[in-house]
């Protein structure tokens, strides 16, 4: 089964991508800040993280792709995002997806199975 | 007293506070964050971050997608538009509406991350002028296409998010506004005198000299009399030709040589300020035209766009064109 790290500061966020990736066959781990998703890829290995772009501490979204890249640079990472501008920024290009923030995750599943269908073994 | 100036081409009027007289020095010129060690997928080893190239130079005998080019044309990863699909064009009760088509493409013009336009060999820049030729060529036969919009955001401030050397074009399957509005500016000037315009401000500033900027063979570079922006400034050719894409290799040489001078022209004068330039070139299926002439407009970012110019369409300059075309053309700069 694949692993997937949520990264994302609102709870109602973590909670919908939670239930709605684990019906889709996912194992599914959530942090609620930068902090927690660093502990969480030092402690576990993931085959995919969703990363919520602008979060209320730590680094901006761009950063954290790009530390996350220094330490996994192997690890797919779809951004997430409410925020147009991003899509602007040569910065995201690091990540393997981009997708818009949605309570419909049918975009979101699907970029999360391209990603890993390019990234299996 | 300050002056009120009109743009012949646009109508457009802008203020040009000469008594504030700003000198390059009076700018505060706010220097550019650069994320040092950062990731780049612009840089040479990470291919495998960008889409596919559409175009590139490279060295012969090295693979598509892999290290040995000199420069890279790649799709946007994550496209504001779609390239794929039909135009369907709509209306929804008086509102008008179409699907999102569009070309988005990155031209990566240097392998090397602190390479700038105004530092790289006169080649390499020729090299990103043959790009631009080649991608309007190739997106031209694309029926769906009315413009390709080719600009360049170089510094934080003017909107780049990669230091690393690179230019964008956009085509769209629409005429934009502004340069529909530029191109009927020029056709009405050519309707009354019959005679395009730009040749007329080409001749007129080169005989006058107050505003020119730098000249060569095939191009002069100009403070146009009505500028935006201070220290904005104009790359004509000399004689008319309306289509960037149509310019001959001799040309190419010659912008090539413009283009870089008055970049390190700006460089010397505001100590390497962040700008943007456009290609401002005939929309497509009306290429060949008397009226039109393309010409690259570089503008400097040293002053903000706020309510007044939002809310009036005029612009203040505190700099007059005169005193900076004076400051960049006595600027000491090493030819390449």
């Amino acid at each position: 089964m694949k692993t997937i790290l949520v990264v994302d500061d609102e709870a109602n966020i973590r909670r919908l991508y939670g239930e709605e990736l684990t019906d889709a066959g996912y194992r599914v781990v959530c942090a609620a800040s930068w902090e927690e998703a660093r502990r969480a890829l030092e402690s576990d290995r993931f085959d995919l993280v969703t990363l919520d772009i602008r979060m209320g501490e730590g680094p901006d979204g761009i950063e954290a792709l790009r530390l996350i890249k220094e330490s996994h640079p192997a690890l797919p990472v779809v951004l997430v995002t409410a925020y147009g501008e991003y899509q602007a920024d040569f910065g995201s290009w690091a990540a393997e997806g981009y997708v818009v923030k949605s309570s419909d995750l049918t975009e979101l599943k699907e970029h999360i199975g391209l990603v890993l269908s390019r990234s299996a073994p | 007293m300050p002056e009120l100036r009109k743009d012949p081409i646009l109508g457009r009027w802008v203020i040009i506070s000469s008594e504030r007289g700003k000198r390059p020095s009076d700018f505060a010129l706010p220097q550019d964050r650069r994320k040092e060690g950062g990731f780049c997928p612009f840089d040479s080893g990470n291919e495998y971050t960008t889409p596919p190239e559409i175009l590139a130079y490279r060295d012969n005998g090295t693979e598509a997608n892999k290290p040995g080019w000199k420069l890279r044309v790649v799709p946007n990863k994550f496209p504001a538009l779609q390239i794929e699909g039909a135009l369907d064009r709509v209306g929804e009760g008086m509102f008008d509406k179409m699907n999102g088509i569009g070309a988005h493409e990155v031209i990566i013009e240097t392998p090397d991350h602190d390479a700038t336009l105004a530092s790289m060999s006169p080649k390499a820049v020729e090299d990103v002028l043959w790009a631009y030729r080649d991608r309007i060529m190739d997106l031209k036969r694309d029926l769906r296409f009315r413009y390709a919009l080719i600009f360049k955001n170089h510094g934080i401030i003017a909107g780049a998010t990669l230091e690393h050397s690179h230019s964008q074009l956009i085509a769209l399957p629409i005429v934009p506004k502004r340069v529909r509005e530029e191109v009927d500016g020029a056709l009405t000037y050519y309707k009354y005198k019959e005679r395009c315009i730009f040749c007329d401000i080409v001749h007129q500033e080169l005989d006058a000299g107050t505003r020119v900027v730098g000249e060569n063979s095939e191009f002069a570079a100009i403070a146009p009399f009505a500028p935006r922006f201070p220290f904005e400034t104009w790359i004509l050719p000399k004689k008319h030709d309306s289509s960037f894409e149509d310019a001959s290799p001799k040309q190419f040489v010659s912008l090539a040589t413009m283009l870089q001078e008055t970049l390190r022209r700006l460089d010397v004068v505001l100590e390497n300020p962040a700008y943007n330039y456009i290609l401002h070139t005939s929309p497509f299926r009306e290429e060949d035209n008397e009226y039109y002439h393309w010409h690259i407009e570089i503008m400097p970012k040293l002053t903000k766009v706020a309510g007044f110019e939002w809310g009036s369409g005029f612009f203040i300059n505190p700099t007059p064109p005169e005193e900076a075309a004076r400051f960049l053309r006595e600027a000491r700069i090493v030819r390449p």
